[in-house]
């Protein structure tokens, strides 16, 4: 059997290239020794033990990257970006390796390089470090208290930026004018990532050429390389970044941890490569973590059940550090889509980032806009309940319509089409909404509660913060093809996806075309994967790309065929004028020659606009009342994804995504204790992974495709509308299930044992125990 | 992972040899708990002594209405061995349901009493079923064995041989799996012996580890029935709490898991 994506067969086969399979002749190892304290002053650190040690070559402490010129890492908003009162954020020095305090559990203290990882790791132990505790806060809630501990001098009250968007005073208006009003309190909780391969790097300096090889896994080389070099000074021309296979990302492989800066450091330092590979505990530690948002809705309504306005009042945890794409996430993505697919007069967000005793927060898989499409479908459900209101019909009554696109929102933001009525009903037939009530009655009989629950989302994808995606084509001697972008696949099919697209753009078969992505000798660039936005935008331009090779090919073809090139026509493969043709890789091949550069060698770029995919999530959920043990009993989705290039890639992504939903919902939970600060769920020992039998195997899957016009393609983004998506609908469906428990709210994770004691505490759970 | 000398023992002789020559030396039998914990540098032993190639401590067969279990039994062995299948289903039922098919395939039923995790499915089963363990020197009944979280008999020097499992009229176990390490958040094995009384082991639960539920052995003692069951409830006070559940919630489950259990054996 053949696999169904190019990339299966190497990495089936163990064939492909992480990065811990790269090494180099004469390498060395490092091992990071991290904080085992949330927060506490370094009273004195002797690496001389460790120094000593046989084996050991270099032990390197923040004194070696200060005196390098180190800056900080990268983090926080963009300067442009301007808080309440026009206040810039409060953003500490993130130090590479610590710097006389250390500000949570895992934070890398010491970096030791030996012959071995063992003898590195070994040496490590014999590093004297005395800490002097300092009380920690693990929550925003704590950070924020009176007296709380203050982590960085420089920050009184432990908040980074207050942030606004939107009109207060317009909201207000809409509130006093609302015959109903609704308010929910939401906790996002703090993820762990866990991407199945763990970070690594093996750093290479060429001392006769001055310059640096990288070998880290990364979604795109743009940010990499930019951020390594504003850290470490290194001239980005003279740092190559080499990604080939990478195990997963999910957002925090799209900016440099320190591992990476201080081997670029020791690879010069000492001459010889240095490599590091982090174990799964390094991962739990100190890979960023995911989430951890607290969301704080209001919502107005008027007596004819129309949506005037939506309030937030958000709480974001930064973590220790402003580090990736903590703070980026708090204050754009949580406010953009704030009104989801509403038409509604007025919208206010404030969004408070607070730092904490913990890892630095960034992007997983939606960024902030999972979590703002859950809160907002959550408090639609919750509004609906409240005051009678139908949860198919207010919805209806309340979308912004296929007649009004393109439509602006109060924010300012422009979706260019949809039609989320279409998709919701397309959606409720699916899942058989309407005969919800036999199979609650049936669920019932067997002792069991059963709730539905559906969510009509939208978030933004696409944007990029490259001016550009560019792509290039590179011809050899035998007229075969590689085309180049700077996107980094990891787990996506990008080499499948854009091998056939070229293909079939240019009308031509598959064979002799190759893709590489992210290589540095290849000036192309671009926007890393992110924000599912990939194949709207690098897609785009290998499909304008396909077109300047026919450009670049037409004059060519005309002198072989004989004619001037405004005869000439393409189609199929082949250029062809007065009965004559000539193929165009017969053309390439001939045309090729070892001395000089490919006369169809060219480029394309073009800059792609946000997409807004939506979709219509339904989700029925069961609970057994005598353990508390929830199952999906069904769940069927229908997403406007645009135009769809690869229908399996794009089923698994949607998959995936919807698994990573109900991980959130039903089990994961990255937990500090609150008193010592130590990371109670640093291994799967204790942190929930989802697991194959999370999601009903029949799971059911549509597009409902409405193409955009923003891009070449037609195409929406696909990789993150799983969680926007799953998110509020699980969790509407648990509600539906409980709320006639006496239940009224409940974060996530819903876990058996928090379920159980719900319904110990209520009054319908008492009724259910005496029933059972 | 800190250095260490690893040897292959080839007789329980050698083993037992082994062992005592070295103050720090360990066994490993499945390495299942065991290189985890190696590899988080928990343990620093001088000396691994591998038990898998000592031919005494493996078999599996029925003699004169006991199960003989080699220790160094896997769990996939005892969950897929006709002679168990036969002779106590609930014991097979049981070990298919530990861990995931990699541990099943590596891990042992000696290791997993040795090591007496507070959280593994066995020492419910040894306790109900009224096991006894031969080792190099003794013969130790299950009621004396376990003696506490990681605590057991085992003196120094001491390897078990085998586990002896009198056949049953009858016996299951039901578990309920934590969410994220898959042990027994609570795990109850009942059985019902040839001399028609019961047993009822609890795993995962016990704040001293696995212990034997008298109040339900009594009660299904008198009647071997559903009924029996209801109102009885382990005390909180005596389970474990963490994280991922309370007491209450975990004695609770105690409860339900022995009403699964004895489900299947109605």
């Amino acid at each position: 059997m053949q696999p169904s994506r190019r990339e299966d067969l190497r990495l089936i086969q163990g064939t492909g290239h992480y990065t811990a399979d790269w090494n180099q002749p004469g390498q060395l190892y490092g091992y990071v020794l991290r904080s085992p304290e949330a927060h506490a002053d370094i009273v004195s650190l002797n690496v001389e033990p460790a120094r000593a040690f046989p084996g050991v070559v270099k032990v390197m402490t923040f004194a070696d990257v200060e005196a390098a010129g180190f800056k900080s890492l990268v983090g926080g908003v963009a300067p442009n970006v301007k808080g309440v009162g026009d206040s810039a954020m409060k953003k500490p020095f993130y130090p590479v390796l610590a710097d006389k305090k250390v500000q949570y559990v895992g934070q890398a203290v010491a970096y030791v390089i030996a012959e071995t990882a063992a003898i590195a790791q070994d040496a490590s132990e014999a590093i004297e470090i005395e800490y002097s505790q300092l009380p920690p806060t693990v929550t925003v809630e704590d950070s924020l208290a009176d007296g709380a501990p203050q982590l960085h001098a420089d920050i009184p009250g432990n908040v980074g930026f207050v942030y606004e968007r939107g009109d207060a005073a317009a909201v207000d208006e809409q509130f006093k004018r609302a015959k109903y009003t609704s308010k929910i309190h939401l906790e996002s909780q703090r993820l762990i990532v866990n991407p199945m391969e763990p970070r690594a790097c093996l750093a290479v300096y060429h001392a006769d050429e001055d310059r640096y090889t990288l070998y880290s896994s990364s979604q795109g080389i743009v940010n990499m390389r930019n951020q390594v070099s504003t850290v470490t000074g290194i001239p980005q021309a003279k740092l190559e970044i080499i990604a080939d296979d990478v195990g997963g990302s999910f957002g925090i492989r799209s900016t440099p941890y320190p591992e990476y800066m201080v081997s670029l450091l020791a690879a010069k330092q000492l001459g010889k490569p240095i490599k590091w590979v982090g174990t799964r505990t390094d991962s739990f530690l100190s890979d960023y973590h995911g989430r951890a948002l607290e969301l704080n809705g209001e919502i107005a309504i008027d007596e004819n059940g129309r949506f005037l306005a939506f309030r937030w009042d958000d709480r974001v945890d930064l973590g220790g550090y402003a580090g990736g794409n903590g703070a980026f996430i708090g204050t754009n993505n949580l406010t953009i889509t704030c009104g989801g697919v509403y038409d509604v007069a007025a919208l206010y967000a404030r969004t408070r980032l607070i730092y904490t005793n913990t890892t630095p927060i960034s992007a997983y898989r939606g960024a902030g806009r999972p979590d703002i499409a859950f809160a907002i479908e959550r408090l639609v459900d919750q509004a609906c309940h409240d005051h009678g209101l139908d949860p198919v019909e207010t919805r209806r009554k309340n979308f912004v319509k296929a007649a009004q696109m393109p439509y602006k929102t109060p924010l300012g933001t422009t979706y260019d089409c949809g039609d989320f009525a279409a998709v919701m009903d397309d959606a409720l037939a699916q899942a058989d909404w309407a005969g919800f009530a036999g199979r609650k009655a049936a669920s019932e009989k067997a002792g069991k509660l059963r709730g539905i629950g559906f969510a009509t989302f939208l978030e933004a994808s696409g944007g990029g913060n490259t001016p550009s995606d560019q792509t290039a084509a590179r011809f050899d001697a035998k007229g075969d093809v590689t085309i180049y972008c700077a996107a980094g696949a990891s787990g996506q099919g990008h080499e499948t996806t854009f091998i056939s697209l070229f293909a079939k753009e240019l009308g031509i078969t598959e064979d002799g075309i190759g893709y590489r992505a992210s290589d540095s000798n290849m000036a192309v660039v671009g926007n890393g994967t992110g924000g599912s936005r990939t194949l709207l935008g690098q897609g785009s331009s290998f499909k304008l790309l396909a077109q300047k090779v026919i450009e670049k090919a037409t004059p060519h073809a005309a002198e072989a065929l004989g004619v001037t090139a405004d005869a000439v026509s393409y189609a199929g493969g082949s250029f062809s004028a007065g009965g004559k043709s000539v193929g165009l890789r017969e053309l390439a091949k001939k045309l090729a020659s070892a001395a000089a550069a490919h006369p169809f060698d060219c480029g394309a770029e073009g800059t792609f606009g946000v997409t807004f995919p939506n979709g219509c999530h339904v989700a029925e959920v069961e609970f057994d009342p005598v353990t508390g043990v929830a199952e999906i009993a069904s769940y069927a989705a229908v997403d406007d994804l645009g135009n769809v290039m690869q229908p399996t890639l794009v089923l698994g992504q949607v998959h995936g995504g919807v698994v990573q939903g109900a991980g959130q919902v039903f089990g994961e939970h990255a937990v500090y204790d609150r008193e010592s600060g130590q990371f109670l769920t640093a291994s799967f020992m204790d942190y929930t992974m989802p697991r194959a039998a999370t999601v009903p195997l029949a799971m059911k899957w549509r597009g409902h495709a409405v193409p955009t016009k923003t891009n070449l393609l037609g195409a929406k983004g696909v990789g993150e509308s799983g969680c926007s998506g799953s998110l509020p609908a699980l969790m509407n469906a648990v509600m539906n299930a409980l709320r006639p428990m006496g239940i009224d709210n409940m974060q996530m994770p819903i876990t058996a044992a928090k379920v159980w004691q719900a319904l110990q505490a209520s009054e319908g759970g008492a009724a259910v125990r005496k029933a059972a | 992972m800190y250095a260490l000398n690893y040897q292959r023992a080839k007789s329980l002789d050698e083993a037992v040899k082994l062992l005592g020559a070295e103050p720090e030396a360990k066994l490993m039998a499945g390495g299942q708990t065991l290189i985890p914990t190696l590899k988080a540098r928990l343990a620093q032993p001088s000396h691994l002594i591998d038990l898998a190639r000592v031919a005494e401590l493996k078999g599996i067969e029925v003699k004169d209405g006991v199960l003989i279990i080699g220790a160094m039994s896997k769990h996939y062995e005892v969950m897929t061995s006709a002679v168990v299948q036969k002779a106590i289903p609930g014991l097979a039922n049981m070990a298919s349901l530990i861990g995931d098919l990699q541990v099943r395939n590596m891990g042992t039923m000696g290791g997993s009493i040795a090591n007496n995790d507070p959280a593994a499915d066995y020492p419910a089963g040894v306790l109900a079923h009224n096991v006894t363990i031969v080792t190099n020197k003794r013969e130790i009944k299950a009621d004396d064995y376990f003696q506490g979280m990681f605590a057991t008999a085992l003196e120094e020097g001491e390897i078990i041989i085998k586990l002896l499992w009198p056949l049953p009229k009858k016996s299951a176990y039901s578990k309920f799996e934590h969410p994220a390490s898959g042990y027994a958040m609570a795990g109850t094995c009942i059985a019902q012996l040839a001399d028609g009384s019961v047993r009822v082991g609890v795993t995962g639960a016990g704040s001293s580890g696995a212990f034997r539920w008298t109040e339900a052995e009594e009660a299904l003692a008198k009647s071997f029935s559903l009924k029996a069951l209801e109102g009885l409830k382990v005390d909180p006070e005596t389970c474990l709490g963490d994280l991922h559940a309370p007491p209450e919630y975990r004695a609770h489950l105690v409860g339900v898991m022995a009403k699964r259990a004895l489900e299947k054996m109605l």
